[in-house]
């Protein structure tokens, strides 16, 4: 055994330099201080743009001027991502941007983006949500037939999205036609 | 023996200098000017953030974006026949260990010998030391350089915190390297930072005695988390061929750490120590020749592993790996201890706007010490080898990256056989979201082990009197290493399919022809009496040589199917033909006992269903076509998972399995003479609380 401990320290130090060495020499390009998926990044310009195109009844806010309430749902995948949106208005409204650890604290949200992590529980309690004017987005496909008013799919390494237009009625939402032209339109199961 | 080990320590030294050197170089000549950023990048750094909230609606489905969630089934874009076990997969089928896990695979033959043992094969060639697979568990070679096969009974872990076992038939050598030569198994388990939190598991039944998990995850500062874990189990004996009660009971316990920081360095441990049971048919140099003994199997051993990823670019990361492992296992024809030491490291970057190449290198340093008997023994007595290894692959896109172009060779130095290379070609079209078709040809070698060069083994006597007149006293069949028995080769041909119906129904079709050549086989010598006996005996050695040759040809399919979705159907079925022939004369009929150790037909069904008020419903139907070379019938059996999940935190399930017969036997071992048990119906109940 002790005459090949020295060959396995050699080993060992000669590959550590290596590394070192290599870890060194590669430089990222750019900072990767911190990374961003550019997936969510597209998705969060498009929550944004979402607002542009629905409408909320009148009830669904205290006044004229009373913000927009864009709620994430369990685990945020956007990162730094929504601070772009943070400052936006929408029809003379504020965006507002909270994220919610339970399903508990969205019933009053105009959006709800559900994490994956979240999407049992959102299910769970989606008769909550029957009657409530939230434009609930999910992030997987087939979640707009289970009854969300839309959900994010990737398609060809691109975002695209389905919409239940009967969610979005029973929510009492309308949506832009000019939304509802790029969408595929599903129905309930 | 000492003057041989000192002439490779030199010589490896001379070579690891130079080799460090040159790579140095290479690696300094490749690096900065062709690491080139793409425009289809996953991540992009915070800085580089463009702001895409003016952008108009159109504008943003324009952007391409690679899906996260694609990254993890890319497997489905992969240019061979992969198949992915999940999480839900291993919780819903109710298994209680990993090689029950592999029975939803298809291409995998999984067969029980005893309670402890298991053959184990992809693509044919099962035996209990199966010798062409590759097994992994993050990143971690797990088969013993011994025999170059899986001690399946010493492989677990918390089954709860395995992310995904991949499953690749067919030769991964050009990325993974020697003894993948008919398929890799990955085992992945999650990061310490999916493990957070308390989880409590533990059960009890008729086969699964008991058996305990218990984990904690949390969190160390910002970036930093860990899990430490224990698990142990104790599993009942099953049944012989004669109906009575085996010795086969076993247990086990571990413990493990795992510790992730920054999504780039991540450290790995793990403790074991287990004991099992058996009984073996061993030879006897006087009447009565042979006799059953009790044979005590104990193991234990650990490993360490860290590993460090380096983030580059969007398409372009480092990775360095180093890990040491430590089995020693020991039974009563022979004891084995084992280190070894492994460094490996891997770069990926883009080369222009068409190509990825990978290329890695690694270096494996192995040390054994064995404990001989009179029956069994390997020659030397401990022993220390070495691999090197390098391999490069390059994929090209064309047509608008629905066609790959994938080409690579994995490049080997062992001290067995010198060098290998092991090269591939693999095309990938991927036209439309709804299917892809892909094919490939690719050499793979299966390299020698100690066992195959320097062991010997008593396998039967002939009593005395019955080789008169030749000879007076008793026979000794005597299976014999060669040193000079060379690598075994495959040339593989395989060719695939896989279609996405609608949203809910896909379907997986792979296909493959294998040509080998170089099996191992074993042919008569000439017989010689041995004095050191007393009385004298005559030796009938057989004497492994590379005299067989083959083909195997299969199919593979495995279908998805949600009719609702709450309810889920996978099915996975499997044809294999297996051809050999051996140019060898007085051999000891090793190609007709490899042919018909493999099943011709496996299916393999499962249902999954989602029931209200939290209840699941778990169904696993499982046929296994009989095995020709041995007197192994098919059976189809099932298995029964019924559970409720009143809260977040507690789960409580009723498992049955093997239900549709008392008893039914898989395998019968071949040149160690375990002595073989049915696998009994079980049923368990399991509690689960994770908080």
């Amino acid at each position: 055994m002790r005459i090949y401990r020295n060959r396995i320290l050699e080993i060992i130090k000669g590959f550590l330099l290596f590394v070192a060495f290599l870890f060194v020499v590669i430089q990222p390009v750019g900072r990767a201080t911190a990374r961003v998926s550019l997936e969510y990044h597209v998705k969060a310009a498009f929550l944004y743009n979402f607002t542009k195109f629905v409408k909320w009844p009148e009830k669904a806010f205290a006044n004229a001027t009373s913000p927009i309430k864009i709620c994430i749902l369990g685990d945020s995948p956007f990162g730094p991502s929504l601070d772009a949106i943070k400052n936006k208005t929408a029809g003379g409204r504020k965006l507002v941007i909270f994220e919610a650890k339970s399903v508990d604290d969205v019933e009053d949200c105009h959006v709800l983006f559900i994490s994956s992590s979240s999407e049992k529980e959102f299910f769970d309690s989606i008769e909550r949500f029957r009657e409530k004017s939230v434009f609930t987005v999910g992030d997987k496909q087939g979640l707009a037939r289970k009854g969300c008013v839309i959900n994010f799919i990737v398609v060809n390494n691109k975002v695209r999205f389905e919409i239940n237009t009967k969610s979005a009625e029973r929510a009492n939402l309308k949506i832009s036609s000019q939304l509802l032209k790029i969408a595929r339109i599903v129905n309930d199961e | 023996m000492i003057n041989f080990g000192k002439s490779i320590q030199s010589h490896f030294l001379k070579k690891f200098h130079w080799g460090f050197i040159m790579l140095l170089m290479v690696f300094l000549f490749i690096c900065s000017p062709f690491v080139i950023r793409s425009a289809s990048a996953d991540y992009v750094s915070e800085e580089s953030l463009p702001d895409l909230t003016e952008l108009s609606i159109e504008d943003l489905m324009n952007i391409e974006v690679v899906s996260v969630s694609k990254k993890a089934q890319k497997f489905s874009d992969s240019a061979a026949a992969i198949f992915v076990i999940t999480q839900e997969d291993i919780r819903r089928s109710g298994v209680n260990s990993i090689p029950d896990a592999l029975r939803m695979v298809p291409g995998i033959q999984v067969a029980r010998i005893d309670a402890n043992k298991w053959a184990i094969s992809s693509r044919g060639f099962g035996t209990r030391f199966t010798n062409k697979l590759l097994v992994l568990m993050d990143g971690r070679t797990i088969y013993t350089p011994l025999y170059s096969g899986v001690f399946w009974g010493t492989q677990d872990t918390v089954l709860e915190d395995i992310d995904r076992i991949e499953v690749i038939r067919g030769p991964g050598a050009a990325m993974w390297g020697a003894n993948a030569v008919n398929g890799v198994i990955n085992i992945i388990t999650k990061k310490a930072s999916e493990t957070q939190g308390t989880l409590i598991s533990a059960g009890a039944g008729s086969e699964e005695r008991i058996f305990s998990n218990v984990r904690y995850g949390g969190k160390m500062h910002d970036n930093g988390y860990f899990r430490i874990y224990g698990k142990y189990f104790e599993r009942d004996n099953f049944i012989e061929r004669d109906e009575s009660r085996g010795s086969d009971e076993w247990d086990a316990l571990r413990a493990g750490v795992r510790l992730d920081w920054n999504d780039s360095f991540t450290i790995l441990g793990e403790i074991f120590d287990g004991d099992s049971g058996g009984r073996i048919n061993t030879v006897t140099f006087t009447s009565p020749y042979s006799q059953i003994i009790e044979d005590d199997i104990k193991n234990s051993g650990g490993h360490v592993l860290l590993r460090w990823d380096k983030y580059i670019s969007d398409t372009s990361d480092l990775s360095a790996q180093f890990y040491y492992d430590r089995l020693e296992y020991e039974f009563s024809l022979l004891g084995t201890e084992v280190d070894t030491f492994d460094i490996d490291i891997q770069h990926r970057f883009p080369l222009g706007e068409r190509q990825e190449i990978i290329w890695g290198l690694g270096y494996r340093y192995i040390q054994d010490d064995i404990t001989n008997t009179d029956i069994l023994s390997l020659t030397p007595d401990d022993d220390e080898y070495d691999l090197i290894s390098a391999f490069i692959q390059d994929e090209i896109s064309f047509l608008d990256k629905t066609l790959h172009f994938i080409i690579g060779s994995k490049f080997e130095h062992n001290d067995f056989t010198g060098f290998e290379i092991q090269p591939n070609m693999r095309i990938l079209w991927s036209p439309k979201d709804r299917y892809s078709v892909w094919a490939s040809v690719s050499r793979a070698v299966r390299t020698p082990n100690r066992v195959e060069d320097g062991f010997k083994i008593d396998n039967a006597v002939k009593p005395a009197g019955s080789l008169l007149p030749v000879f007076p006293g008793a026979g000794v069949v005597r299976i014999l290493g060669n040193r000079d028995f060379d690598s075994e080769d495959l040339l593989a041909f395989e060719f695939g399919v896989r279609s996405w119906f609608r949203d809910n129904l896909s379907i997986d079709v792979a296909a493959y022809y294998n040509i080998y050549d170089n099996l191992r086989d074993q042919t008569a010598g000439v017989p010689f009496v041995d004095p050191s006996f007393s009385p004298a005996v005559l030796i009938l050695p057989y004497v492994n040589n590379n005299n067989m040759d083959g083909e195997t040809f299969g199919i593979e399919l495995a279908a998805d199917y949600r009719p609702f979705e709450w309810w889920k159907l996978k099915a996975a079925y499997t044809y294999l033909q297996i051809n050999l022939h051996t140019d060898g004369i007085l051999t000891l009929g090793q190609e007709k006992s490899e042919e018909g150790s493999s099943p011709h037909n496996q299916i393999s069904l499962r249902s999954t269903m989602d029931l209200k008020k939290n209840f699941e419903l778990d169904l696993w139907g499982r046929y296994v076509d009989n095995l020709t070379g041995q007197n192994i019938g098919s059976y189809i059996t099932m298995d029964a998972r019924l559970a409720w999940k009143p809260s977040k935190i507690v789960e409580v399930a009723v498992v049955g399995q093997n239900l549709f017969d008392k008893s039914h036997p898989e395998f019968e071992p071949q040149f160690l003479q375990t002595i073989p048990t049915e696998v009994e119906r079980g049923v368990y109940l399991k509690v689960s609380l994770s908080f």
